[in-house]
């Protein structure tokens, strides 16, 4: 069934019937990346984890997200996309690429912008985990 | 079943929305019909029967209306719908008493237009003071008792409220107000043929009558202006001087029919309606909540209409659920579901955590609402309440 007016695009319901990468990896790991973006005051949080293998390519990903249908989408897509790609790859997927291939209307472009951050952050999570004293180092400079 | 095309068959969804608007009950309809073909005079036209027939048309319809509430026919005027009878009320009132008076009072729970309009007020230089309510969503007496001031004009509190479903304390709102001398208006558009309403027992001065939230309909509603005693009001829309001179514009004869009609019915119907509708409401409440738990009921349990039901699902978004029960109709007090980012701002001002604002679902129950739509509905929302706190 097509979109009927306001209704929701069917690649983003299609997100919520066929879910694919729900779920938690292990935080501790020490190659998983876990990103924890959005607030419950916005309506919209986002959970995102990657797990990395000793080549910097991300083998695995879950999601699991409080917000609509759109914000929904956006977080799977990205998990689906995420996957395969090397850390420096995925930090180059853009919220308009998952806005753009999820038809999503101007007013839910903030659902894909969540997703871009909630990649990033994972991806920050897990280069932390691999080099803390870099951080430290950072820090004193 | 899906969304639904025209004439493929496709099933549409059920409709648990009755609180955004109404379907045509039938008998209403029938009642329109001559008014919409032969029966077409412009009820103004005073010099053919035309125009004769139209206007004992909405004279008829006038009386429905009225008897509805216990008003007497002259009190009561046609408008395009609550949301202009809510503007005159406000705005006319306080305009018409602007050299003595300049202080509204009404509460922070209102239908947007009641806000609105007060806000329009404020800029011309008026006062007002927007009471904030309980956690159950009722307003504090003692709070509306201390916020009189010597130049207040108007309190304005509506009857039962759109989103939560929450009955105000009507009896002694009017009370309060007949004692001091304020004009009490209540907009009550989701309450009239639905439960009791008398402008007399209730000491109201102004009421707000919707058509399409009573199964009449759309684009039609009334306003109660009380004549004894007197409340004058500065006309907003100027014209020919029909309705009083209150509102002038050629009445829509086919829509005030509608409305009378709708009111008649209504009032022959109330009693068997209510408790049917309460023992549905009560169905799909207890059914919820014995098997999904972290769910709340946003406004009082008791002081309610029990075919408005508001419930804030725990750790669920409001649309994400609303676009899994993608076959049933409803509502949601999340932001997604508004332009803005913003939840419901009455969500908000009975205290509901953001998070839960972001969570709720209105169910309305109606006339024309079976049991088998309410156990469907209960059956998919706990499941996909539960599928979605997975995710």
């Amino acid at each position: 069934p097509g979109a009927v007016g306001n209704a929701l695009p069917s690649q983003v319901v299609d997100h919520y019937e066929n879910p694919r990468n729900v779920g938690s990896l292990d935080r501790n790991a020490k190659n998983v990346g876990t990103g924890l973006v959005g607030a419950p005051a916005c309506g919209d949080v986002m959970k995102l984890q990657v797990e990395v293998d000793e080549n910097g390519r991300i083998v695995d990903a879950r999601f699991k997200t409080f917000g609509c249908g759109s914000a929904i989408a956006s977080s799977s897509l990205a998990t689906e996309w995420v996957k395969g790609k090397t850390v420096d790859e995925a930090l180059k997927i853009k919220n308009t690429d998952i806005a753009k291939e999820l038809c999503l209307p101007p007013v839910k472009l903030h659902c894909s912008m969540l997703a871009e951050d909630a990649i990033k952050a994972a991806l920050a999570d897990y280069k932390l985990k691999q080099d803390p004293n870099k951080e430290e180092a950072e820090k004193k400079a | 079943s899906g969304p639904g095309g025209d004439g493929d068959g496709a099933l549409r969804p059920l409709y648990m929305d009755v609180q955004a608007t109404t379907p045509l009950d039938p008998r209403v309809l029938d009642s329109m019909l001559p008014y919409l073909l032969a029966h077409y005079g412009n009820p103004h036209s005073r010099t053919h029967a035309y125009g004769w027939e139209s206007e004992a048309a909405v004279e008829r319809a006038r009386r429905q209306v009225a008897d509805l509430i216990g008003a007497d026919s002259k009190e009561i005027i046609f408008t395009s719908g609550a949301t202009e009878s809510n503007n005159m009320a406000i705005k006319g009132v306080a305009r018409f008493y602007k050299s003595r008076k300049k202080h509204v009072i009404t509460t922070q729970t209102e239908h947007k237009c009641v806000l609105d309009s007060c806000r329009s007020l404020e800029s011309e230089g008026f006062r007002v003071t927007y009471l904030p309510v309980k956690k159950n969503g009722l307003i504090d007496l003692k709070e509306l008792e201390a916020a009189f001031q010597p130049d207040t004009s108007l309190v304005s509190v509506m009857t039962v409220n759109n989103e939560i479903g929450v009955k105000q304390p009507v009896h002694d709102i009017g009370e309060i107000c007949r004692t001091r001398k304020v004009f009490f208006h209540t907009d009550a558009a989701q309450a009239i043929g639905k439960i009791p309403v008398d402008v007399n027992d209730m000491k109201i001065d102004l009421m707000s009558i919707s058509g399409h939230k009573i199964y009449g309909p759309k684009g039609v509603g009334a306003i109660y202006v009380r004549r004894r005693p007197r409340v004058r009001l500065e006309p907003l829309q100027s014209g020919g001087g029909q309705e009083r001179g209150l509102r002038s514009g050629t009445v829509p004869t086919p829509l005030a029919v509608g409305l009378g009609a709708a009111c008649a019915v209504a009032q022959q119907e109330m009693e068997y309606d209510h408790k049917r509708i309460s023992q549905l409401a009560e169905r799909l409440v207890t059914k919820i909540m014995s098997e999904v738990p972290d769910v709340v009921m946003n406004g009082d349990r008791e002081h309610r209409y029990p075919g408005c039901i508001n419930l804030s699902f725990a750790y669920v978004e409001g649309e994400s659920l609303l676009m899994a029960l993608k076959d049933v109709a409803l509502s949601s007090g999340s932001a997604c579901t508004s332009a803005s980012l913003e939840p419901s701002y009455v969500l908000r001002a009975i205290g509901t955590d953001e998070d839960l604002a972001h969570s709720s679902i209105r169910f309305g129950i109606g006339r024309f609402t079976t049991e088998e739509e309410v156990d469907y509905t209960v059956q998919k929302c706990i499941q996909h309440v539960r599928r979605l706190r997975e995710m």
